[in-house]
């Protein structure tokens, strides 16, 4: 295997999974570099329940993506491990990697995903203080789980909170930029807990609806007409709880003008997306730049889509910004079609 | 607290008392004007079922807030009080006393339709003003309108007799809606009848008004028709 014959793979999630066949079925070789145990980030790691939009189980979907590449004979896969050093220039890239191996290659793609955040960072919300208020992600692995119980006490939720923007668009906490895909992750969520549990209404509160393109109709819409899901335009300042026991959400509804105290059984932070907390590591590693936010930068948009600013270095899927799972594969295809046409020295840029 | 400005609070919300003790002090004089909170403590989820139970309310859950309807109103252009799309809102979450502050104007909407051509969730907010102030009606929220007043009096006499007399139903309908029944173009009619005196019609007419006619084998017919229209309304309205 020599560098000129390989990509290096940084990431195993949706995009680097597809950067990797992309590359094998492009006639080249693939090392995929994973730190953790499993393959297939974030949707495999935090357990997500139906993908947004296809429906399918998260296991499902993206098992099918990761077997392709764990069978695939021009792909080695070092789980467990990280790139500790880069050597080299495009062309011939040496790396050196946390399992002491060292692996050579004519051009890197990262996938290295992003973080979810943490609520913990917004107090008011009640995570990490009453068992009865979840992340989406824990409500995620609740629906995978078949049954929606309050925590607390087992109970079956009367009433569910869902509230939107928790880590987006918050100058506050130093997160100024949309995460995208949680309003639609909402809705959907909304729509799984009325199918699992009839007597559950749901509640969304949000600033502004952002569900892009066809999961307007397909999931806002839909939530909202045919699952009964409630939607109040309210940002909540705090949440607190009642003597007997339930949640109470605080804020102003803005379209009536007046506070609000509601009582609820299960609050849900709609969190965000926030930039890989290894990113500034990453950075130094491969000597590549960061945008404002803390997101892997990328080169010139238009003649260099997938580039980061280090020449022979790509980047694909939510390491360059909040990204949805089908964006992810596209950018997955799109990094490791660059990456090979690098390994044949074919790659144009207009200067 | 005392009230400076009582034009920044909702009247409702302002308790006056002539004498108050709060713990043991008097605190009559300048400080017995109380404000209650404002703050909305529930809402009534059903309540959209309720109003969807009745004609033209049946869309109302699709309603996102865009405010087309009342950027389009022919009555907000009136009276900015006049807010279909705020009306729809309270529903949705069922803040009915909200909803009730506005209820003397609901039945304002002229039906112009503006509203329901230019929704794009299809909402047809003519139609859930209409189930509304039906709704206000039927629960005595709101007095009964005169054309209420009518069919009450047209249905009646259908369910009893299987036919209307003309007369009857006037007359039912003045009682009902509390007007005189000695009303000034009936007086003109009949000084138009006496001057032609037509003596067959007058005749039929006495005898209808004594002997109130009935349509043939009638028997129970009304009363299984009342039912039937009692049963139809429970299960629109109360399903």
């Amino acid at each position: 295997m020599s560098a000129q014959d390989t990509v290096l793979i940084v990431g195993a999630g949706p995009a680097g999974l597809s950067a990797a066949a992309t590359v094998t079925s492009m006639g080249k070789k693939a090392v995929v570099v994973e730190k953790e145990d499993i393959l297939g980030g974030a949707p495999i790691i935090s357990g997500y329940a139906k993908l947004v939009p296809s429906g399918e189980w998260a296991k499902d979907a993206i098992g099918r993506m990761v077997s392709r590449v764990e069978g695939d004979g021009n792909v080695s896969v070092h789980k467990s491990s990280r790139v500790t050093q880069l050597d080299g220039e495009a062309g011939n890239f040496t790396a050196h990697l946390s399992n002491g191996e060292k692996v050579g290659a004519g051009s890197i793609v990262l996938a290295t995903g992003f973080t979810h955040f943490d609520s913990i960072n917004k107090p008011e919300w009640g995570f990490g203080t009453y068992e009865d208020v979840l992340t989406t992600t824990q409500m995620e692995q609740m629906v995978a789980s078949g049954k929606i119980r309050c925590p607390s006490d087992g109970r079956v939720p009367e009433r569910v909170a869902i509230l939107l923007c928790v880590g987006s668009r918050d100058r506050q906490i130093g997160r100024e930029w949309c995460s995208k895909i949680c309003c639609t992750v909402s809705t959907n969520l909304a729509m799984e807990i009325k199918e699992l549990s009839p007597s559950t209404d749901v509640f969304i509160y949000y600033m502004d609806i952002r569900t892009f393109g066809l999961y307007e109709d397909k999931f806002y819409w839909k939530s909202q007409e045919e699952f009964k899901t409630k939607f109040v335009k309210a940002r909540i300042a705090e949440v607190t709880r009642s003597p007997d026991g339930r949640l109470l959400v605080k804020g102003e509804d803005t379209l009536v003008k007046r506070p609000i105290v509601i009582p609820m059984d299960l609050v849900v932070h709609a969190i965000g997306m926030d930039p890989n907390v290894l990113n500034p590591e990453i950075a130094k590693i491969f000597g590549i730049g960061l945008e404002k936010h803390g997101f892997i930068d990328r080169a010139e948009q238009y003649t260099n889509s997938q580039g980061t600013t280090r020449k022979g270095v790509y980047v694909c899927g939510a390491a360059t910004g909040p990204e949805d799972i089908d964006s992810s594969i596209a950018q997955g295809q799109s990094a490791a079609s660059r990456a090979v046409a690098d390994l044949y020295g074919m790659q144009k840029v207009a200067v | 607290m005392a009230i400076h400005e009582k034009t920044l609070i909702d009247p409702d919300r302002i308790l006056q008392h002539d004498h108050l003790v709060v713990d043991g002090v008097d605190v009559s004089g300048s400080w017995n004007t109380m404000i209650s909170p404002r703050t909305l403590t529930d809402y009534e989820p059903d309540f959209e079922k309720i109003i969807q139970g009745y004609s033209g309310g049946e869309n109302v859950h699709r309603c996102w807030q865009c405010g087309s309807c009342t950027n389009s109103c022919t009555m907000y252009a009136q009276n900015v009080d006049f807010n279909p799309r705020y009306w729809i809102y309270l529903i949705r979450l069922g803040l009915k006393s909200e909803l009730l502050k506005d209820k003397d104007i609901i039945w304002q909407c002229v039906s112009c339709n503006k509203c329901t051509n230019i929704c794009p969730k299809d909402v047809r907010p003519e139609g859930v003003m209409k189930a509304t102030a039906h709704w206000l009606e039927e629960n005595g929220l709101t007095p009964k309108t005169l054309s209420t007043h009518f069919d009450e009096e047209f249905t009646h006499q259908c369910l009893e007799y299987g036919r209307i007399e003309d007369t009857e139903v006037m007359m039912g309908f003045y009682k009902r809606s509390g007007q005189p029944l000695v009303q000034t173009w009936i007086i003109e009619f009949g000084k138009n009848l006496a001057r032609h005196l037509p003596l067959g019609q007058l005749a039929k007419m006495g005898l209808n008004a004594v002997f109130r006619p009935r349509t043939k084998s009638w028997g129970r017919t009304g009363h299984v028709l009342a039912e039937y229209v009692k049963a139809q309304k429970e299960a629109a309205h109360h399903g």
